[in-house]
């Protein structure tokens, strides 16, 4: 491999890394002077470059390459591409959203593209050293992100909160890894993997490796119980960051999650599947009872993220190498349909809140009437949340529960099946509130240019996904075999 | 068996240190415990023949870290004052969780053996190091330093917005 | 036209779909209801195409399959026998009906109001034409949302709530299917219907996949107790949806019964049978005496749908020939009759905004067309030997009767009662004296409300005189269907 293959896989990389710099200095040359308009632009092009540097090795067919503790497969290229795409569309959105809400709007932007940055490693890590401090690297933007407002207590709280639970969280998945690394001697996933035993005591001190390493990507995913952060944090950020921190960066959560467990203890698959799908129950049960009695959107949006990270989660707990449905790949779809579904949804509140200042469900009421077009994004989110079809949000259940059905776990898929009822009362009660009920405000809601082609994108992406799902489909099986392959 | 009975100091102390820096009503004097955690820190590093990183947290941790918050603490807050009881309702729950975890932890390192895996530590640690810092961690090495070029960026912002 | 190739299925499934995004053509709403109507009428002529070259085998006719992912054995399969064949004209036939009735009484939101019922339509053709389970699972559950828009946007009263009721209840009752379709799927490697109910299914699987599918296809009927959510969806909801509600969207939980319940899990099946037979003959005797009690007469058709549709269970579990062909018969009537008591319901609420007995009376004498049209539609509906009632509920009788003559008799005892309701709903609407002042400028029926109600009512003639010509089509599926699943069972 010569240097300038070794370029070539980490185009992406070196694109954000170049581009989350030049974001900083333009911003800086400019003195401020146009509210971040610049700093955005620039960093949209640099995101665009990366998500065609992405796609380009995604669909080379490059396989595996493992180099300098990362690995550039479709699996992380998968990942990199999601992150991108949720970074840009968060970006795309805050042009409008975050005028005049802060005065160091090119660092915001650049924090972004940072964080972009931090997924791509931590999804690509082959290396305990590595993943730790992928994961480091986007707690630490995305403590700075939440608690942008300088003058707003509750996004200070948000930042504080988020930095203790990460802080804590991130020691514990440290002496998870450090368990790992006493048994085997090694930080490499694989070695780890072809070193770690499943037999006697080793299998008590994986299954503590396990749960010590969850705290650190279930704090990141916002399972339960690991989840204490996600409503303060949600309700308190800046509403772009909190879109990013409930899609891209849950979705490192999982693929990290994914990755170390299946390459470093495939010998306690059946450790980890079990507690997972524990996590799973508790997620979804929780998160969909706690959901049902918010009327703060961000609120409702942050637990029903926790019921959410509970069905991806599934994937996990189904994995099943070799089966019709592996797991794996429900967990690929699901996140790339959550992904636009979720942003979509956190776009629309965006809207909402630009145009009232409210994110009370009170400031939906007849939004029908003042703003029809977001009442139908937002309607067509609802209900891909709550995985009516032909929504991108359905076919991700299907896939997961198909593997769940599988692997034969029914009291998992019976109890997955009653939660997605109990989710939709609460999305159906806002679709209730945009349709239903007058409101005393007839203002109409005018929706800045970037936030709406945001919507429109993923609004598109939703339905793109639900009545064609197959080329999706098609190319997230293909990353998820290769995957297997090399992990189990 | 005499190191083990250094080693046993040490923990004890270093624990003690860190216990203090949470518990302790002024800031300062749980900036000071902190800089004994570090040191205590640093000699179990020094015990487990691990003198390079030893003398990394010596020059980083306390040298550097540590001096740097008491300087935070000295300029913005009066070094005598009460700061109030760091402990909320919780602690109690927040400590039966630590002791859990800790009595598990116990309890697993009991069983386990850890002896196979144990190597001599080579002669040249610090060449190793070195190496590897510009071979196979070439990358964890840039993407360091990038994550503190951001961490700086972000605590100039967090320190600045407020007064302007 | 070579009609064996022509995939006609798809443009009857389709067609609406088509329709439903050319509305947003148009500006003006006289635009879009010619639109929509134009749309359900072509749709109507489509699915008459299926009628013609008909072969009486039994067996799936007009197949259509295409291949959707590599690796799963998911397809796109339509196909329709004699059992779906008559659910599916009855859809497109109250298509153009309902756009028609709603011509003047629909006046804000156009565009969406037959955007809706549009895709609607095309949702409840997909459940019938569906051989593939996920297909069917995902048209079963879109047919929810369509429904909740209409009845929480264009309904009346507690409007709001009878929607989320609606939808959640039916939500519930499906929640569980796709586990079960899974399931189905992992035990066979298909979810073909086809390859399903030859594959043998074991036991357990049988017994959990029945009350799963059951549960969902129960609430749909609604059968008894499973029924809390129709009278508020029914009353609530504007005629169109009532019409289509208690004219199609019950009968998806009928058809579910015939089609999937029993032939996928015989066994179970014979388990549960005389579980069926027994809510049915509650729901029937429940439903009536309900009705007997309501003061609006919206109400008392809305129970009556539990009764008729407690008529048709009994039918189900009758499970011989006359039973199960009497309870596909039965469904399209209640369609049509019910459908008809709803349309005329709307058109006096159209005219006095009230639909209780207690204000009206005489109407006879103001309104002699509607009376005429009524008391036909009435005994339709009571089963009076000529018209189309009378020809599903007596075969569907034969059938239980010879099964069980008690079931038959706790069913005659429902025959009296929907007489009595149905004719207090005459007495007080039509008989007495005019003394009801808001009563006495009442205009009659105009000609496209008699437009409406024509095609429903030749049709209650054309099936209580010919029955034969539908029964044709329908006992060859049904045989079909018991030969295979009769002996199980032991009929």
């Amino acid at each position: 491999m010569n240097a300038l293959d070794i370029l070539q896989l980490l185009s992406p990389e070196l694109i954000l890394a170049l581009t989350g710099f030049v974001v900083v200095s333009v911003d800086l040359a400019m003195r401020r002077r146009d509210e971040g308009r610049t700093a955005a632009t620039i960093a949209l092009l640099g995101l665009g470059g990366a998500l065609v540097a992405t796609l380009l090795l995604a669909f080379a067919g490059t396989s595996t390459v493992e180099a300098f503790t990362l690995a550039i497969d479709p699996y992380s290229l998968f990942f990199k591409a999601l992150a991108i795409v949720s970074v840009g569309l968060v970006i795309l959105a805050s042009i409008s959203f975050m005028r005049g809400k802060s005065r160091y709007l090119g660092e915001y932007y650049a924090l972004l593209v940072f964080a972009a940055l931090a997924i791509s490693l931590a999804v690509s890590a082959t290396n305990l050293v590595m993943v730790y401090l992928g994961i480091e690297f986007l707690s630490i933007t995305s403590y700075i992100l939440a608690s942008y407002f300088r003058q707003d207590l509750r996004s200070q709280e948000a930042g504080v909160k988020y930095f203790l639970y990460g802080a804590v969280a991130g020691a514990v998945m440290l002496y998870g890894i450090s368990l790992l690394y006493g048994a085997t001697g090694s930080v490499d996933l694989a070695t780890v993997g072809a070193l770690f035993s499943a037999e006697g005591d080793q299998r008590l001190l994986g299954i503590a490796a396990i749960i010590l390493l969850l705290a650190g990507f279930g704090f990141k995913a916002s399972l339960v119980p690991f989840h204490q952060w996600a409503p303060d944090t949600y309700e308190g950020a800046p509403t772009p960051i909190t879109a990013f921190l409930s899609t891209a960066s849950k979705a490192a959560g999982f693929a990290v999650a994914g990755r170390v467990f299946m390459v470093a203890l495939p010998n306690l698959v059946a450790d980890w599947t079990a507690i997972l799908g524990s996590l799973a129950i508790l997620s979804m049960t929780l998160g969909n009872l706690v959901a049902l009695k918010q009327t703060n959107l961000k609120r409702l949006l942050a637990y029903s993220s926790i019921a959410q990270a509970g069905y991806i989660v599934l994937g996990l707990a189904a994995l099943n190498p070799g089966g019709d449905f592996d797991g794996v790949g429900g967990l690929l779809i699901y996140l790339l349909a959550y992904l636009f579904t979720n942003i979509g949804a956190f776009l629309v509140v965006m809207a909402i809140e630009q145009h009232s200042g409210s994110v009370d469900l009170a400031a939906y009421n007849g939004l029908i009437k003042r703003a029809p077009a977001l009442a139908l994004w937002m309607t067509l989110f609802l209900l891909s949340l709550a995985g009516i079809p032909p929504l991108a949000g359905f076919f991700g259940k299907f896939f997961v529960f198909a593997a769940v059905v599988e692997r034969n776990l029914l009291t998992l898929a019976a109890i997955a099946a009653v939660n997605a009822v109990v989710a939709a009362f609460y999305y159906l009660n806002i679709v209730r509130a945009m349709f239903f009920v007058e409101s005393e405000e007839q203002k109409p809601v005018s929706v800045a240019a970037g936030l709406s082609a945001a919507l429109a994108i993923s609004g598109i992406m939703v339905l793109v996904i639900g009545i064609a799902a197959q080329p999706f489909i098609t190319w997230i099986s293909r990353s998820v075999e290769m995957v297997l392959v090399s992990g189990m | 068996m005499a190191q083990q009975a250094l080693f046993l100091i040490m923990a004890v102390f270093t624990l003690g240190m860190a216990l203090g820096t949470v518990t302790s009503r002024n800031i300062f004097h749980s900036a000071l415990f902190l800089v004994g955690s570090f040191a205590g820190v640093a000699v179990i590093y020094f015990l487990l023949e691990a003198e390079f990183v030893g003398v990394a947290q010596i020059i980083i941790y306390i040298g550097a870290i540590a001096t740097l918050i008491i300087f935070a603490i000295m300029l913005s807050r009066s070094v005598t004052g009460q700061n109030g009881s760091p402990m909320n309702r919780q602690w109690a729950f927040a400590a039966l969780g630590a002791a859990l975890l800790f009595a598990a932890l116990a309890w697993l390192f009991s069983r386990v053996d850890f002896g196979s895996t144990a190597q001599p530590v080579p002669e040249d640690a610090i060449a190793l190091i070195g190496a590897g810092l510009v071979t196979e961690y070439v990358i964890p090495f840039e993407v360091a330093s990038i994550l503190l070029l951001v961490a700086l960026v972000g605590a100039i912002l967090i320190a600045r917005e407020r007064h302007s | 036209m070579d009609l064996t190739t022509f995939p006609l299925l798809s443009l009857i499934l389709w067609l609406p779909v088509l329709g439903a995004l050319a509305l947003f053509l148009f500006a003006d709403a006289r635009s879009i209801r010619v639109t929509a109507l134009v749309v359900t009428l072509l749709d109507f002529a489509a699915s008459l195409l299926l009628l013609p070259r008909w072969t009486p085998d039994g067996s799936m006719h007009y197949q259509e399959v295409l291949a959707w992912a590599a690796g799963l054995d998911f397809r796109y399969h339509l196909g329709v026998d004699g059992i779906s064949l008559w659910l599916v004209l009855l859809t497109t036939l109250l298509g153009p009906i309902v756009v028609l009735f709603s011509w003047r009484n629909v006046t804000e939101n156009v565009r969406s109001f037959f955007f809706l019922l549009l895709i609607q339509q095309a949702g409840m053709l997909g459940v019938f034409l569906s051989l593939d389970l996920i297909l069917f699972f995902i048209f079963w559950e879109f047919t929810l949302i369509p429904m909740y828009f209409l009845i929480g946007q264009w309904g009346s009263g507690r409007r709001v709530y009878a929607a989320t009721k609606f939808f959640l209840y039916t939500m519930a009752g499906s929640a569980l299917m796709l586990v079960v379709i899974l399931l189905l799927y992992f035990q066979t490697g298909s979810f073909n219907w086809l390859t399903l109910k030859e594959a043998g299914l074991d036991r357990t699987l049988q017994f959990w996949g029945f009350l799963t599918f059951a549960l969902a296809f129960a609430i749909k009927v609604p059968m008894f107790p499973f029924h809390t959510w129709l009278p508020d969806a029914h009353v609530e909801a504007p005629t169109a949806g009532s019409v289509i509600l208690a004219g199609v969207l019950l009968k998806m939980g009928v058809y579910g019964f015939l089609r999937f319940c029993l032939p996928l899990f015989p066994q179970a099946t014979a388990i549960f049978l005389p579980w069926i037979a027994g809510l049915a003959i509650v729901g029937i005797l429940y439903g009536s005496l309900t009705a007997l009690v309501q003061k609006d007469v919206k109400s008392l058709v809305a129970y009556s749908s539990i009764a008729h549709l407690g008529f048709v269970m009994l039918g189900v579990a009758s499970m011989n020939e006359q039973g199960l062909s009497g309870a596909v018969l039965q469904s399209v009537n209640h369609g049509l009759s019910t459908g008809a008591l709803f349309l005329m319901v709307g058109m006096i609420y159209d005219r006095r905004h009230t639909r209780l007995l207690a204000e009206f009376g005489g109407l006879w004498r103001q309104m002699p067309v509607y009376s005429a049209l009524f008391m036909v539609v009435v005994m339709a509906s009571v089963g009076l030997p000529g018209l189309n009632g009378f020809v599903g509920e007596f075969t569907i009788l034969l059938g239980a009767f010879r099964v069980n003559p008690l079931w038959a008799a706790l069913g005659t005892l429902g025959v009296i009662l929907a007489a009595w309701y149905l004719l207090a709903a005459v007495r007080g609407l039509l008989h007495g004296p005019l003394d009801n002042p808001a009563n006495q400028h009442l205009a009659d029926l105009d000609r496209r409300e008699v437009l409406v109600l024509a095609p429903l009512v030749l049709l209650f003639f054309l099936i209580g005189l010919f029955p034969a010509l539908f029964f044709d089509k329908i006992t060859p599926a049904v045989e079909l269907l018991l030969r295979d699943v009769g002996p199980v069972i032991g009929r």
